[in-house]
């Protein structure tokens, strides 16, 4: 097991390695940060100057390697906009899509879940069908119509819902959440639930397959043979069985809404990490774009590593073969 | 007489396919006596294992008991409320069925396993359901239980694993266990132990038992009384020895006379010889160098087979810094030398991994000897250098299973013409003529190139497999269980196609089997494979009659014997 994790590791920081290489040189082809950054009517002089304060003057390779070294140091640059270090900025706003990203993908699996496992379970009820007609819909409603339409909906119309920010905020260990208090908890379900959609509809499809499949297994039937109930068979032997690819979506969909949730939250104003890299992109601010997509990489491969684990956890098979 | 603890009476189990309905059981009637151990036997589609379902109330939608009476001690069990039904099973009836490494859920402890099936009738605590089950486990011998109950079922070899489903449908002292071809799956001294402990069980708890299967000798060795079912209906049903010696019905009498076992070697077996099968086309002119038959043809000399994991950069360093044990290698086939002469029908037998396939697939040129050569008349089966691959035409094979081993988006024609071809046995505008010929040697209809192999029976695809080897016109046909999926009466039609186009085409085979009756029929040398190596070899009337090795002696006491007539 440890020479596993070890491996892995060792994978994570060649693929790190890799990403901030080709981070670094995208983005030095995008454009010069130097024409957003000052204004054009400067002089030569202070444009030579800011030009050499930031290290632009120098060769791309000289620029990449200097900024690795640092790196090393723990220290990613300082913003050109916001004129504050990266890793700062980054860790200020990842709280607030850390807390968007976890409701929304826990709503979608702790509800979708057991609806999709209930539609598996009876496939032919008219519930059953609706439900599966919802997730379809699900599926096809582009996010940003159905984030505006949540909007009109809950705060235009009828108000009762904010249309958009954060609200209030709680500072727990240093860092502000909002789900703590009521006003944030107001602000965080509309955005919740439309970043949930799409997660939703395919916690549905998956668990309906699954259990679809296993009801007429033989360890379904062997087990009704000893008389278990048919709850237990679902809650004990069935979602145990078809656990692995619902961590496995879960994972990746979890990977994903974190590094992208970029539509929702540029809907609702959320301040997250989303709209930093928009705003990064618009604005050239080169340090925060390569931070953040090396932050995306180291994500995914953490997300990767622990659903690896997790299914080591699940099935007892895999633990043979690693042990 | 004393009230029967089961009376089924004019049973109708029907599955609507379509506009009309697919009467799987139809109008079945029998009774059981406590303690009674009935044997229900018959082909695949019978309807027996329906049987058991309808008994037990585990019948698939959309099918439904249309009509009859299952009583339980004289309580009607049709129409009961599936809560009802629920308290009965697992309690008073319950079941073990074919495949142990399908029925026990994989990622659960067979401990958790038995306690879900503990607390589906009772309020037990964990202290105690894990008590019961070490003490379900022992009553199945299973050794050292207190350790065991621990582990999950990809720990257990199969013959544990049905031991486990039996402890599970023993746990509540059932009065009937329906048991649905609980052997098929196993080794043939494991089919023994589970027959030989089950009947001790039986008679210690005195529990009533049904069992089905499609195995006359099976049947013979466990059960009182035997119910022979055809197309959903009992064609005859009575005491085990007398409906085996001096079977009434025709139907019972031709399942008899297709067994290998009862005929003499090498006839062709009463069932399926109905079948007028056309000659096989000419053989290529290029063939003229065969030795002559009886001479060493195929020889395998000192193979090899050894399969291990290739480690990684870490798991090396690892290993050599002594962290950790290299990964363990399958010896697969241990040194095998034997020589099959032209002409010859060998069999190799063996139980599950005793390397009999792996031998045979090494001896086909489908698999890389670690060491050791294989050679065809002197001349290599395959190529030397990094990657070998198959020179030779000569050697093919048929496998076991007929739905896995045909391409199923492929015209039966294409199958068959696919391999000719490609060598150039024949042209592009031959083929379609050559097909035909090839199919209708195998007994089928020519016109069956233009369908799927979806569209045939088992014993069809069998055929076209057949069809398929001989088509690339072999000298030697690597058999690796061919029959071994099929029914009784189609295992039959295999053996004798085999036997007659053996002698039409002076083929040489390796027979691989585990079934010795088998093996015994078609074989004229026989090597006994165990641990990848071959414990004994020798005539097919020697090894039978006169087995030397303890293992040899072992099997052959394993095998499940039918009564003769005095």
């Amino acid at each position: 097991m440890l020479g596993f994790i070890l491996q892995r590791l060792w994978q994570a920081a060649i693929v790190v390695l890799a990403m901030s290489a080709l981070v670094f040189c995208g983005v030095y082809a995008v454009g010069n940060p130097i024409d957003v950054l000052i204004s054009p009517d400067a002089t030569q002089d202070i444009r030579a100057a800011v030009i050499a304060q930031y290290g632009l003057d120098l060769p791309l390779w000289q620029q990449y390697f200097g900024f690795l070294g640092r790196v090393f140091d723990g220290d990613f640059g300082r913003s050109f906009v916001y004129n504050m270090p990266v890793s700062e900025l980054i860790l200020s706003r990842l709280p607030a899509t850390l807390e968007l990203t976890l409701a929304a993908v826990l709503f979608a699996s702790l509800v979708g879940i057991p609806i999709g496992m209930y539609a598996g379970y009876r496939p032919n009820s008219p519930v059953s069908r609706a439900i599966m007609a919802l997730s379809i819909l699900g599926f096809s409603v582009p996010t940003f119509w159905f984030g505006l339409m949540l909007i009109m909906l809950f705060a235009v119309q009828c108000g009762c819902m904010p249309a958009g920010g954060r609200g209030d905020t709680v500072s727990l260990f240093g860092v502000d959440f909002s789900f703590l208090t009521t006003d944030g908890l107001s602000h965080i379900i509309l955005p919740a639930l439309n970043l949930a959609l799409f997660k939703f509809s395919l916690m549905i499809r998956l668990a309906r397959a699954g259990t679809r499949e296993l009801m007429l297994s033989d360890t379904v039937k062997f087990a009704r043979a000893a008389g278990i109930s048919e709850f237990t068979i679902l809650s004990r032997h069935v979602l145990r069985l078809i656990s692995i690819p619902l961590v496995t979506v879960f994972g990746l969909e979890l990977g994903s809404t974190l590094a992208f949730a970029v539509v929702t939250e540029t809907i609702f104003s959320w301040p997250g990490l989303g709209k930093l890299i928009i705003d990064s992109i618009t604005s050239l601010d080169r340090p925060v774009m390569v931070a953040y997509l090396m932050l995306v990489a180291m994500l995914f491969i953490v997300i990767n590593l622990v659903v690896d684990l997790t299914y080591a956890l699940l099935d007892p098979r895999l633990r043979k073969g690693r042990a | 007489m004393t009230t029967p603890l089961l009376e089924v009476s004019d049973l109708r189990t029907w599955f609507p396919s379509g506009k009309s309905e697919v009467k799987a059981v139809d109008g079945v009637s029998f009774s059981l006596a406590p303690g009674e151990v009935l044997g229900l036997v018959g082909e695949s589609g019978s309807g027996k294992s329906i049987t058991g379902f309808s008994i037990i109330g585990l019948i698939d939608e959309p099918g439904r008991i249309v009509e009859g009476s299952i009583k339980l001690e004289g309580r009607e069990l049709i129409g009961l409320s599936p809560h009802e039904l629920r308290a009965i099973r697992g309690k008073t009836i319950s079941m073990v069925f074919q495949d142990p490494m399908m029925t026990l859920n994989p990622v659960l402890s067979i401990g958790t396993q038995i306690k879900l099936a503990l607390e589906a009738h009772e309020t037990i605590s964990s202290a105690d359901a894990r008590e019961r089950a070490i003490k379900a486990l022992a009553q199945v011998r299973i050794a050292e239980p207190e350790r065991k109950v621990d582990f999950f079922p990809h720990q257990f070899s199969g013959g544990m694993r049905q031991r486990v489903a039996i402890a599970i449908a023993l746990l509540h002292r059932p009065k009937l266990i329906i048991c649905d071809e609980p052997t098929t799956a196993l080794d043939v001294s494991i089919q023994a132990e589970i027959l030989a402990e089950m009947k001790d069980l039986v008679a210690e708890l005195g529990t009533a038992l049904i069992w089905i299967s499609h195995d006359l000798a099976t049947v013979s060795s466990i059960a009182d009384r035997v119910a022979v079912m055809r197309f959903g209906k009992v064609v005859e049903i009575g005491p085990a020895l007398g409906v085996l010696t001096k079977p009434q019905h025709d139907y019972t009498k031709a399942l008899l006379d297709a067994l290998p076992s009862r005929a003499k070697p090498g006839e062709l077996l009463l069932r399926g010889s109905g079948i007028a099968d056309a000659a096989p086309p000419p053989r290529k002119a290029a063939t003229s160098d065969l030795p002559p038959l009886g001479s060493p043809y195929l020889v395998i000399d000192a193979a090899v087979k050894r399969f291990e994991k290739p480690a990684g950069l870490f798991r090396n360093l690892a290993i050599r810094s002594g962290i950790a044990q290299p990964r363990p290698v399958v010896q697969a086939v241990d040194g095998v030398s034997i020589t099959l002469k032209r002409g010859e029908v060998l069999g190799l037998v063996g139980e599950s991994g005793s390397g009999k396939s792996t031998l045979g697939r090494m001896a086909a040129g489908i698999t890389v000897p670690t060491s050791g050569t294989i050679r065809l008349a002197g001349k290599p089966v395959m190529s030397g250098g990094r990657s070998p691959h198959k020179v030779t035409t000569r050697v093919q094979t048929i496998f076991q299973d007929p739905f896995a081993s045909l391409n199923s988006r492929m015209r039966v024609g294409d199958i068959v013409a696919e391999g000719p071809l490609a060598h150039k046995l024949v042209s592009r505008a031959e083929s379609a003529e050559y097909v035909a010929r090839w199919l209708s040697a195998v007994g089928l209809d020519p016109s069956f190139a233009n369908r799927f192999p979806h569209q045939f029976s088992g014993g069809q695809r069998q055929r076209i497999a057949i069809a398929r080897a001989l088509a690339m016109q072999p000298d030697v046909i690597v058999c690796d269980e061919p029959v071994a999926s099929l029914d009784v009466s189609i295992q039959a039609q295999i053996i004798n196609l085999l036997i007659r186009l053996r002698s039409e085409l002076d083929l040489s085979l390796i027979f691989i089997s585990h079934d010795l009756s088998v093996v015994r029929h078609l074989c004229d040398r026989v090597a006994i494979m165990y641990q990848g190596r071959i414990v004994e070899e020798g005539g097919a009337a020697t090894i039978y009659d006169n087995p030397q090795h303890d293992y040899t002696k072992r099997l052959l006491a394993a095998v499940p014997v039918l009564p003769t007539a005095a």
